[in-house]
């Protein structure tokens, strides 16, 4: 276990240093010269003079390498500089939104599980039934409709034509519901099919007719042996699927002007501020690695033939 | 007074008929064989006596009676009281009978808990005595299904069934795919709890000699339907079918002498 | 099968409506007109018009021409470029083969939707710059797929009697190892034309993709948005038309998915009696 945590630390060190190489090269191949943004931004007309002294306080008129290893220096201390929009440091300004857009994504999750697990519960013990059959139509459904459309049908039924709950900001729980249904909708869509089919073909092993033959209870088989069966396959897809949750809450965000991180990640992209562009890729980055390892962690606590390596096939 | 008794028992399914006009009865005691070759129903019926028919799967006639009492006229609920208190499996799948991630010990006494009502002291002894009895190591009680051999779950599939001291065994291959060694074994185990409980045996089995050595009766059953029954001796060494005989034909150590 | 072949046919009769429909479009989609904004459907508008005054029923068809044909184009540059590393990757093995493992996993490892954020963040916005966005993520994921299925297959008997024989390689690639590869791929494929589409419609919507005044349906959402109250039409009905072909995109790809696994356990039936 050891090694293995060991292993794991070194290949999310390498792989934060190579986010930085990348985002390093990113931003010095995107077009656009950065200085001339960072000054624009202001919207202050500049003479060449301006300019050249700016570029010198920046450090741009350094070869590439050098600033290479200047970026790397700060990059270990978490610096990212400013940025361009709000001339604060870039690690404030996404430490300060990420509480926001974690709430979003807890409260999604909570939609998402309160639909997707009963629903796909429900499909595997009664397969072919009324209650399948509509799963199945409202999980492609739900698959096809692109998630900010939703939003917006959401927005104008429930907050305009019928003001039930706040469609803009935050503050309040009520303003939590409107994104959540939205994005936890989406996903519920896909997640029903998936939670049915693991359930299912857990319901089909041997050692379901196993217990039954011994006469333990079809409830207790189906909470504490079928679904604990599933839970490997389910846990692995969810932890891939927290990425989309995350990707697709930078639009929702959007829609719903919340003052997450996808939000403000969307404002420096219009506005080029690439600091900040920066500093959440790396973010991003580290977060979801450590969902990945979270993940493994909690898979091989579920399987002890993961963890236990002399067993028997 | 019969154990068991099956009479004229069909089940059907959307293909058709799988078994028809079954009969079988288990005494007191005694061991019942039932063999035909594969797909030929006998895990179906076997499954049938204790309410674990695939859905798609259906009793359309006749009646499973045990101690006296018709089964078909019970809930699902009273049937499911029985099965491995009174009518005991040892499934063919033995080595995926058990939950592979959770610990043997825990699974017995899941087992023991849902049909009785003894503490935690006295259904851990409970199932160390069963361990013992299977000739298993005490350590088994914590390890996982995943880590044990083929023969050492068939024991654990064993140990599970005689806990509660049933009054009938339904064993279905039990020994097709162990060693000889595991095998003889095995059936030394199932042989003695016979002599000591009284209990019922119907056993399922693709292999004559054990058929030979424990059944006392047997019933050869082809294409759902039965060919002929009747004790063992006088079925192995005078058939009296041609599908019989060509049953003991393809068995060539089989060799028995008239008495 | 039926099912599958009926949804194909009607996919590309789609396709086909949309690609010739706008040859029959009267009205300009360009054209502004803030005169006639927001009219409810009529003869001349048989949509009505959005809040710019542009006909919606031209936006709508030609904005499913950049939509849709852009998803086409940006999967067909993805399989060109997925299939053949995966072919080299799962073929040539050995230290390039886990070279390309390990540089996918990295960029697998982020959600798709924020690489191509981020990508068209760094590009910039336009038409160019998303489809390079988007083909940057989908690519890796045909690539695995081709090189685990060559990997699979090509240490099978076959495969080494054929080599032994004098098969040349490339034959070898194409003739026996690609084809287990391509039907899984099919299913993939499909089911990401309606994943495709939705992303183009996301950064569209959010402004990264294709600029105004190009229709394209998850702009016209933006620009409908404004106007829901007094003409509803502008924003449902480029979402309905989304919805539509990213349905059938779904509905496809999962029959081809249940042909491929009928086909499959036809393969490998066994007796457990």
């Amino acid at each position: 276990m050891m090694t293995k945590l060991g292993r794991r630390l070194f290949e999310f060190i390498l792989f934060i240093f190579l986010l930085s190489l990348i985002s390093f090269c990113g931003i010095k191949l995107a077009p656009g010269d950065a200085v001339r943004q960072l000054l624009r931004v202001d919207d202050v007309a500049v003479t060449n003079e301006q300019l050249e002294i700016q570029r010198e306080l920046m450090g741009l008129d350094k070869p590439v390498m050098i600033q290479y290893v200047d970026w790397l220096s700060r990059f270990i201390r978490l610096d990212f500089g400013n940025s361009y929009m709000t001339h604060q440091p870039v690690t404030q300004e996404i430490l300060t939104r990420m509480p926001a857009t974690f709430l979003l994504t807890c409260t999604s999750i909570f939609v998402l599980m309160g639909v997707a697990l009963p629903l796909g519960m429900y499909s595997a013990l009664h397969p072919q039934q009324w209650i399948d059959r509509v799963s199945r139509v409202l999980a492609i459904m739900g698959a096809s409709v692109p998630s900010f459309w939703l939003g917006l049908l959401l927005i104008e039924g429930f907050s305009v034509r019928w003001p039930l709950f706040p469609s803009m900001g935050t503050g309040t729980f009520w303003h939590l519901v409107l994104p959540s249904l939205t994005l936890g909708l989406t996903m519920a869509a896909v997640y029903v099919r998936l939670i049915r089919s693991s359930l299912l073909q857990s319901l089909t092993q041997d050692f379901v007719l196993g217990a039954r033959s011994r006469g333990v209870s079809r409830a207790r088989i189906f909470f504490f042996h079928v679904c604990r069966h599933s839970l490997t396959p389910i846990i692995t897809m969810f932890g891939i699927s927290v990425g989309s949750l995350l990707g697709g809450s930078v639009v929702v965000e959007t829609i719903f002007a919340y003052p997450g991180l996808g939000k403000f990640v969307i404002e420096a992209i219009h506005n080029r501020d690439y600091p900040v562009i920066q500093g959440y890729i790396v973010f991003m980055g580290a977060i979801i690695m450590l969902i990945h390892m979270l993940t493994d962690v909690m898979v091989g606590y579920i399987n002890p033939e993961i963890r236990l390596r002399e067993g028997r096939p | 007074m019969t154990i068991l008794e099956i009479k004229g028992l069909t089940l059907a399914s959307k293909q058709g008929y799988i078994v028809r006009d079954f009969e079988l009865s288990v005494g007191v005691g005694m061991c019942h064989a039932l063999i035909g070759e594969s797909g030929s129903g006998k895990s179906m019926t076997s499954l049938a006596i204790g309410d674990l028919l695939p859905s798609s799967v259906r009793i359309s006639a006749g009646d499973i009676r045990f101690l006296g009492r018709s089964l078909l006229s019970l809930s699902t609920v009273q049937r499911e009281r029985l099965r491995g208190k009174d009518i005991a499996y040892i499934l063919q799948e033995y080595a995926g009978a058990l939950t592979p991630f959770i610990p043997i010990g825990k699974q017995l006494d899941e087992t023991l808990r849902a049909h009785s009502v003894l503490d935690r002291k006295l259904r851990k002894e409970c199932i160390l005595q069963a361990l013992e009895y299977t000739r298993l190591p005490d350590r088994m009680y914590d390890r996982y299904p995943f880590q044990l051999s083929g023969g050492q779950m068939q024991r654990v599939s064993l140990a599970a069934a005689l806990m509660l001291k049933p009054k009938l065994f339904i064993m279905d291959e039990p020994t097709t795919a162990l060693d000889r060694t595991n095998a003889i074994e095995i059936l030394r185990i199932i042989s003695n709890l016979k002599e000591q409980t009284n209990c019922g045996i119907l056993l399922i089995s693709h292999d004559l000699r054990n058929v030979k050595r424990y059944a006392d009766d047997v019933t050869v059953i082809k294409e759902g339907q039965i060919v002929e029954s009747g004790p063992t001796q006088r079925i192995l060494s005078a058939p009296a079918q041609t599908y019989t005989k060509r049953l003991l034909a393809a068995v060539p150590s089989l060799r028995i002498r008239p008495s | 099968m039926n099912k599958a072949r009926f949804l194909v046919v009607f996919f590309f009769g789609m396709l086909m409506v949309l690609v010739v429909l706008p040859e029959f479009m009267h009205q300009d989609p360009l054209m502004v007109n803030l005169k006639q904004k927001l009219q409810p459907p009529s003869v001349d508008h048989l949509l009505g018009t959005d809040g710019l005054g542009r006909d919606l029923m031209s936006r709508l068809v030609y904005g499913g021409r950049n939509t849709v044909g852009t998803s086409l184009v940006i999967l067909i540059l993805s399989l060109g470029v997925g299939i053949p590393v995966g072919i080299f990757a799962g073929y040539a093995g050995g230290v390039i083969d886990r070279i390309f493992m390990r540089v996918s996993d990295s960029f697998l490892a982020f959600p798709d939707y924020i690489t191509a954020i981020v990508l068209t963040g760094l590009l910039g916005p336009g038409v160019i710059n998303l489809m390079i966005a988007i083909v940057a993520v989908k690519w890796i994921a045909y690539a695995r797929l081709v090189r685990a299925s060559l990997m699979a297959e090509k240490d099978k008997d076959y495969i080494h009697s054929a080599r032994l024989s004098g098969v040349p390689s490339v034959h070898l690639v194409v003739k026996h190892l690609m084809p287990a590869a391509l039907s899984q791929l099919i299913v993939v494929a499909t089911l990401d034309i309606g994943k495709i589409i939705l992303m183009i419609a996301a950064l569209s919507y959010i402004g990264l993709g294709l600029q105004p005044p190009t229709p394209e349906w998850g702009a016209m959402l933006n620009e409908g948005r404004a106007y829901f109250h007094n003409a509803p039409l502008a924003m449902v009905i480029p979402g309905v038309a989304i919805m539509v072909f990213v349905l059938l995109s779904n509905l496809m790809g999962d029959e081809l998915q249940d042909g491929l696994q009928r086909g499959q356990k036809g393969e490998q039936n066994h007796d457990h009696s």
